[in-house]
């Protein structure tokens, strides 16, 4: 049945796609299967045809042509999503104004960014790409596959996934815009009048172009009138309302996210992820009576005001009830182990070893739409595979090779020392960066950070 | 010597209060020449890139090439400018710059958008569109300057003609084909309100700041132009009973370009910036042209499929010969003798080599780019603009050793920009009706010892002097001639 | 705390609400005796059904063949393994509740000269953080100030106790941040010319605070012999004294591998012995120069992206083993605040590439033990030893393992922080959804 609903699909993405991603194929044999969504099963092969999944089984043949990769004693799972990641972007936070739903992470991918390929050396093949959090209604966002060498921005998009658009609310946008430029909002109240504001006025917008369609259809009345203003901004409000576009909302504390979900309610947006959402365990049944998502970290916290009275065991709590939940990176750092966030779970409300998984794989999926494609070890679905040394929640896992759409991306054994796709050559090769692990959210936004730039 | 410079002063005032000039200029070139008319005597001259005739004389009069041939006739009052070993060439055309062109004061640029005034003045999320650097509307002309310094730098190294665009952000304005000389900014002007410009050059901490910005604005910008534009032309047929459109300058800077008759020429130095512009202009489909191009070599199929027409940047990365003599000079003069004993070393010596071999392989995709799109059969010309105008030459050369041909450099010095710029007819060889806009010099262009000893510019001559490189080491370099 | 344990204590509550207030969970010490346990060592190997007897703060006894002594808490952990706590060597808890909150935070003082400042001072004992961080069996932290170029003294830390007196585990050390030639991060717009100078800049001014610190030692010393007069009030000359004389730990914290260069040959040029480099991220790019300077080292965050874009993804995480295997003492710290509780993934990391389990281990207790000087009373289970342990189902380093027992000298530590009764709170919570 699913092969016979995807297909057709497929095939017409295919006709309108741009430029046709690179596909492969492979047999990869005698693997421990984690199906995530069928359980896990013992030397088992899986044939990767023109980078989708064709068939799982036992003893299969290999086709003329096609590459076998043993993968005998060791785990093969799909490949890793992140919900939440700015790797791969130039640009992650337009921070200029509090509604900026015009602007567009596609337009800002960056391919050559390494992060890219240590993502995959840690078996991530999926990257929801957002804008960042200084925003209230911050950008819409692209959902990119780790086609690690590709040049074309554009190769990197997942053209099947849906748009997605990303809110922030609490600490980030009252200090960017109340704090820094003495603007709305300074407060969470005023949060939530931005959102109001832009909706109504998205209302507006919405019914004004109606009629000025209604009048061009009539003949009578098409002679005098008179197209508004065009906005690609609350043009794209226009589409959240009209169930386009996948909200995805940076979010901390219990009463910001019983706010949204109030506004989301008032303007009928039905689906919403909460990103980070520190303390959705406190309203997970509101939560789950929405049908709203979380994207959750493993155990940050602390950091700021706002994830003081956090809790490790979130996740599980949201998972015990009944709220699709994921674990995220945020951070270049942590996307090369969010098999090990997942890991935590255990440690943190003893999760089983395929709910845990599910937190980096079919649950980010479905947050972002996309899990008819990817998310899990299916027949007909994408060829976009992990392959690990030890149980991927095992600590001593090690990612071995990762595969996107049936191309082997990552591969530890051909790993060279220098992976970047290009080189500066005047560069100094004495000049490192410390980097410091942190919330990219507020990257580009920072006032510390401004100041210290032009220091 | 003193009394010859008085002697000069007052000669250039008397012929100052003659002329139109109201800047007091002391430099001779300045001086208005004794005649109009020129004739280069029995020279080699490449008339065009494919086309070189010798013992040729060419005849320039009124800013005109008035005749190029073997037995002409000289005109009494032309200058004779002997050019028995000398080489003439069309006058260099520069794809993008902003020689000539005046930098705006006041607060587009430097100190006074700092954080602080930046955050006082402006609300940050709608600006003003001068701040913002949303400017189509500006025209470049208002900007020219011929004394400016970057237009006889340009000059003394051949290029005589060059579009040329206004300073500031995402979107300066619209740019012209201008000539690198005249005695006035409107005598420069070749061709006005050629192009509308634009740059991913966000504001500082105003919208649009990113790129992510930048790409909304433009689209926003460009669909609002596209529905203004029809309801301008619905109401003109009609004007009764419609209410008036409010024109918008910045809006209406689009119209040229929604009806394809004017190219946007964005100016894309990286490949993704390249992308990028590629992306808006499927989104909207504008005419496009690439310009300051610097990595273009993972673009050729693309650049082939869109027919795109691209200035590639004429600057390049350091060679690895200057950089590592000059690493070596730092080391020389900074370090102690002891210090530079035990200089630390921390990578290993294969590590250092294979990254150097990484840095090479790149240099030469840089250098051997142009190359690259003439293979693949791009029509492509230079850009000088972010090139440093004293590794101009030199970077050519480069690009000729790496294994473009020297007709190729030529090509896309002189005809392949005159017809990308849509000037074929006024520029780009050495023959009769075109502009008389010339570069003369001591050896072929592109030898390393051949210096320039004229250049015309609209018909009128420039000269300079020629250093007689010191050749001690008599080098007999036959390489890649 | 597991799942079902929790449903107990919530149902436990639930029929007795009066009891609540009683709840309250506190340490106690006394005399235990951990039956039954694999016990690791760590310097003496494996115990296997083994006991370990605590008395008097300290471990008095352990083996297959202990007499119980009758006064004795039997804890019986059976399929439980003991390890020694673990140690992180470099964190800023106490120092640190809430990072963005300045009010919040005491490791930066003003000045970049503040070697007299103590950590000790600000250590908060009723942070949120300290039992998050104990319950997952750190229970030692050496916590650092920040900022400049001395910024203070950092101590090491049980975690717990209602003082800091009570929790100081018996290490102070001077930290020097060795002046940076590394770019910021991607803000930092400097060019590498520019960054160069200052570097030159910041190592004179570090040399130039050194020899003022060295004529106020042998001041110092003249004065020694004659007790009358004492030399003039300078407290940041008396707190570099006994550096600068070799006598007081310096903890250098360095990064970038030519700047470990240049700070081995400044610890050669200075004659000093007690200093151990923190940080050392490429040190895997020096790790024969280190060893051939002969001085330890602290490194860590393993989970860290590499410093350079040509260096291969694994390299923070092969750091630490490719130090060890140069023969260089290494211990493991996280930098973290309010997650030093990760130390064991850390290792982890370290531990699975390149360093092996064993080696990892020790890095985080022993290792680090010995290197801050306190080897006689932390980092292995030996007689004698501080009582600081723990006690796991399996594997530390692995997530599925769950932490029973943790022991800080002698004290039993309840299984509680903010974070489990928040799960305990709000798992089931009451009421749930509201009817209105």
């Amino acid at each position: 049945m699913i092969k016979i609903l995807i297909f057709p699909l497929l095939f017409l993405w295919v006709q309108t796609a741009k430029a046709q991603p690179e596909t492969g194929s492979m047999l990869i044999k005698n693997g421990t299967l984690i199906t995530i969504t069928n359980g896990v099963q013992a030397q088992t092969d899986l044939l990767i045809e023109n980078g989708k999944i064709v068939r799982i089984g036992k003893g299969i043949t290999v086709p003329k042509g096609i590459e076998t990769i043993d993968a005998t004693g060791l785990y093969v799972m799909p490949g890793i999503i992140d919900a939440h990641s700015h790797i791969g972007l130039s640009a992650i936070n337009e921070a200029t104004s509090p509604v900026t739903s015009e602007v567009f992470t596609g337009d800002a991918l960056d391919p050559l960014d390494v992060s890219i390929y240590r993502a995959l050396a840690g078996g991530v093949t999926i990257s929801h790409a957002l804008h960042g959090s200084a925003n209230a209604i911050g950008g819409q966002s692209e959902t990119i596959k780790h086609r690690w060498g590709v040049i074309e921005p554009d190769a990197l998009k997942m053209e099947v996934a849906p748009r997605t658009i990303k809110f922030a609310l609490g600490e980030n946008p009252t200090r960017v815009y109340g704090r820094g430029y003495g603007m709305v909002p300074n407060t969470r109240m005023g949060v939530e009048a931005v959102f109001r504001n832009a909706f109504a006025e998205a209302v507006a917008y919405k019914k004004n172009w109606a009629a000025y369609d209604a009048q061009i259809k009539d003949k009578k009345q098409r002679k005098t009138a008179v197209p508004p203003a065009y906005s690609l901004r609350l043009q794209t409000l226009v589409d959240i309302m009209d169930g386009k576009i996948l909200v995805h909302c940076h979010s901390y504390r219990a009463d910001e996210i019983l706010m949204l979900l109030g506004v989301l309610r008032d303007y009928g947006v039905k689906k919403v992820v909460f990103q980070h959402v520190n303390e959705g365990f406190k309203v997970a049944p509101e939560l789950a009576e929405f049908g709203a998502m979380a994207s959750v970290f493993a155990d940050w916290w602390a950091y700021k005001f706002e994830v003081y009275y956090s809790t490790a065991y979130n996740a599980a709590i949201l998972i015990r009830n009944n709220v699709v939940t994921s674990i995220n990176s945020d951070s270049g750092e942590l996307i090369r182990h969010l098999y090990h966030e997942a890991a935590k779970t255990q440690k943190y409300g003893d999760l089983t070893d395929e709910e845990a998984l599910s937190l980096i794989t079919i649950n980010p999926a479905k947050q972002l739409g996309i899990d008819q494609y990817v998310g899990s070890l299916e027949e007909g679905k994408d060829g976009d595979i992990a392959i690990f040394k030890n149980h991927p929640l095992s600590v001593y896992a090690i990612p071995r090779k990762t595969i996107v759409d049936g191309v082997v991306r990552f591969d530890i054994e051909k790993d060279p020392d220098d992976v970047r796709l290009y080189v500066d050559p005047e560069e100094k090769f004495d000049q490192p960066v410390m980097r410091v692990s942190e919330e990219k959210c507020m990257q580009g936004a920072d006032l510390m950070e401004f100041l210290q730039a032009e220091k | 010597m003193r009394n010859l410079s008085l002697i000069r002063f007052v000669f250039v005032l008397i012929l100052l209060s003659a002329t139109e000039f109201s800047i007091a200029q002391t430099d001779q070139t300045k001086l208005q020449p004794v005649t109009r008319a020129f004739a280069l005597t029995n020279a080699t001259v490449v008339q065009a890139p494919d086309r070189t005739v010798t013992n040729t004389t060419v005849v320039v009069r009124n800013g005109l090439i008035v005749s190029v041939g073997k037995n002409i006739d000289i005109p009494l009052d032309a200058q004779i400018v002997r050019a028995d070993s000398l080489y003439v060439y069309a006058g260099f055309i520069d794809g993008l710059s902003q020689a000539g062109v005046e930098k705006p004061g006041g607060n587009q640029r430097g100190t006074d958008t700092s954080r602080f005034s930046a955050r006082s003045k402006y609300n940050p999320a709608d600006p003003p569109n001068a701040v913002a650097g949303i400017q189509p509307d500006a025209e470049v002309r208002q900007f020219l300057n011929p004394d400016l310094k970057s237009v006889e730098e340009l000059r003394k190294i051949g290029f005589t003609a060059s579009h040329v665009v206004p300073y500031g952000k995402m979107l300066t304005g619209s740019g012209a084909l201008v000539l690198m000389g005249g005695d006035s900014p409107d005598a420069m002007m070749l061709r006005d309100d050629m192009s509308l410009f634009s740059q991913f050059q966000g504001a500082d901490r105003l919208y649009p700041a990113t790129v992510l910005g930048m790409m909304a604005k433009w689209r926003d910008l460009y669909r609002q132009a596209e529905i203004s534009k029809a309801y301008e032309t619905k109401f003109s047929e009609n004007p009764s009973g419609l209410e008036r459109p409010v024109y918008d300058r910045v809006i209406a800077a689009f119209y040229p370009v929604i009806d394809g008759n004017k190219i946007v020429y964005f100016k894309t130095p990286s490949v993704l910036d390249a992308y990028r512009a590629f992306t808006l202009q499927s989104d909207l489909s504008f005419p496009l042209v690439l310009a300051g191009l610097k990595q273009g070599w993972d673009l050729i199929d693309k650049l082939k499929s869109t027919n795109t027409r691209v200035f590639l940047s004429l600057d390049l990365p350091e060679d690895a010969k200057t950089k590592k003599n000059e690493a070596a000079e730092a080391d020389s003069t900074k370090t102690t003798k002891n210090e530079k004993e035990e200089a630390p070393t921390f990578m290993t010596e294969t590590e250092k080599k294979a990254l150097e071999a990484r840095q090479d392989a790149f240099r030469k995709k840089y250098e051997t780019q142009p190359q690259m799109l003439q293979e693949a059969g791009i029509a492509f010309g230079f850009s000088t603009l972010e090139a440093d105008t004293k590794d101009i030459r030199k970077n050519l050369q480069r690009m000729v050793k790496s294994g473009l041909s020297e007709a190729a450099a030529l090509t896309a010095l002189t005809t392949a920009p005159a017809a990308i710029m849509g000037v074929s007819d006024m520029l780009g060889t050495v023959d009769a009706g075109k502009i008389a806009n010339m570069v003369v010099t001591t050896k072929p262009y592109f030898e390393e010892d051949s210096s320039i000893k004229y250049v015309f510019v609209d018909g009128k001559m420039y000269e300079y002097e020629v250093t007689e490189k010191k050749t001690d080491k008599k080098e007999t370099d036959t390489s890649g001639k | 705390m597991k799942l079902k344990f929790s449903l107990l204590i919530i149902l436990f509550l639930a029929s007795l609400p009066t009891l609540k207030a009683q709840q309250i969970q506190k340490t106690r010490t006394g005399t235990f005796a951990l039956t039954n346990a694999t016990i690791e060592t760590i310097t003496n190997g494996t115990v296997a059904q083994g006991t370990l007897v605590i008395a008097n703060g300290k471990i008095a006894a352990l083996g297959t063949n202990v007499t119980i002594p009758d006064s004795a808490e039997v804890i019986d952990c059976t399929g439980l393994t003991l390890y020694p706590g673990m140690i992180d060597a470099g964190t800023r808890i106490g120092l640190s509740e809430v990072g963005s909150v300045e009010e919040t935070t005491d490791y930066n003082e003003v000045g970049d000269v503040n070697p007299q400042v103590e950590a000790l001072t600000a250590v908060n004992p009723n942070s949120v953080l300290i039992p998050v961080t104990r319950v997952s069996g750190v229970t030692t932290a050496l916590t650092l100030p920040t900022g400049g170029l001395f910024p203070g003294k950092a101590a090491l830390l049980n975690l717990h106790g209602y003082t800091p007196r009570q929790m100081y585990a018996g290490f102070v050390g001077v930290v020097l941040n060795w002046p940076s030639a590394a770019k910021r991060g991607y803000g930092d717009k400097r060019s590498p010319e520019a960054i160069k100078k200052e570097y030159e800049k910041e190592k004179e001014r570090l040399n130039s605070v050194w020899e003022k610190a060295l004529t106020y030692a042998k001041i110092d010393s003249a004065y020694a012999r004659d007790a009358e007069n004492q030399p003039e009030y300078y407290p940041e000359m008396m707190a570099l004294s006994p550096v600068v004389s070799g006598k007081a730990p310096l903890l250098l914290e360095v990064n970038m591998a030519s700047e470990i260069l240049d700070a081995l040959t400044w610890i050669k040029e200075k004659n000093l012995k007690k200093v151990v480099l923190t940080g050392v991220m490429e040190g895997w790019r020096v790790a024969d120069k280190i060893k051939a300077a002969g001085v330890s080292v602290i490194t860590g965050p393993v989970l860290q992206t590499p410093t350079r874009d040509y260096d291969r993804y694994d390299k923070p995480y092969a750091n630490a083993g490719l130090l060890a295997q140069a023969g260089i003492p290494v211990a493991i710290r996280t930098l973290e605040t309010e997650n030093a509780r990760n130390l064991p993934y850390h290792a982890g990391f370290a531990a699975a590439y390149g360093m092996g389990k064993e080696e990892a281990l020790k890095a985080i207790t022993i290792v680090s033990a010995q290197i801050l000087g306190v080897a006689d009373a932390l980092g292995s289970l030996e007689t004698g030893k501080q009582a600081t342990l723990f006690a796991a189902t399996g594997d530390p380093f692995e997530t599925s393992t769950d932490i029973r027992y943790v022991f800080i000298n002698g004290w039993l530590i309840p299984m509680d922080s903010r974070q489990i009764r928040l799960y305990d709170e709000f798992l089931e919570r009451e009421p749930g959804l509201s009817n209105e």
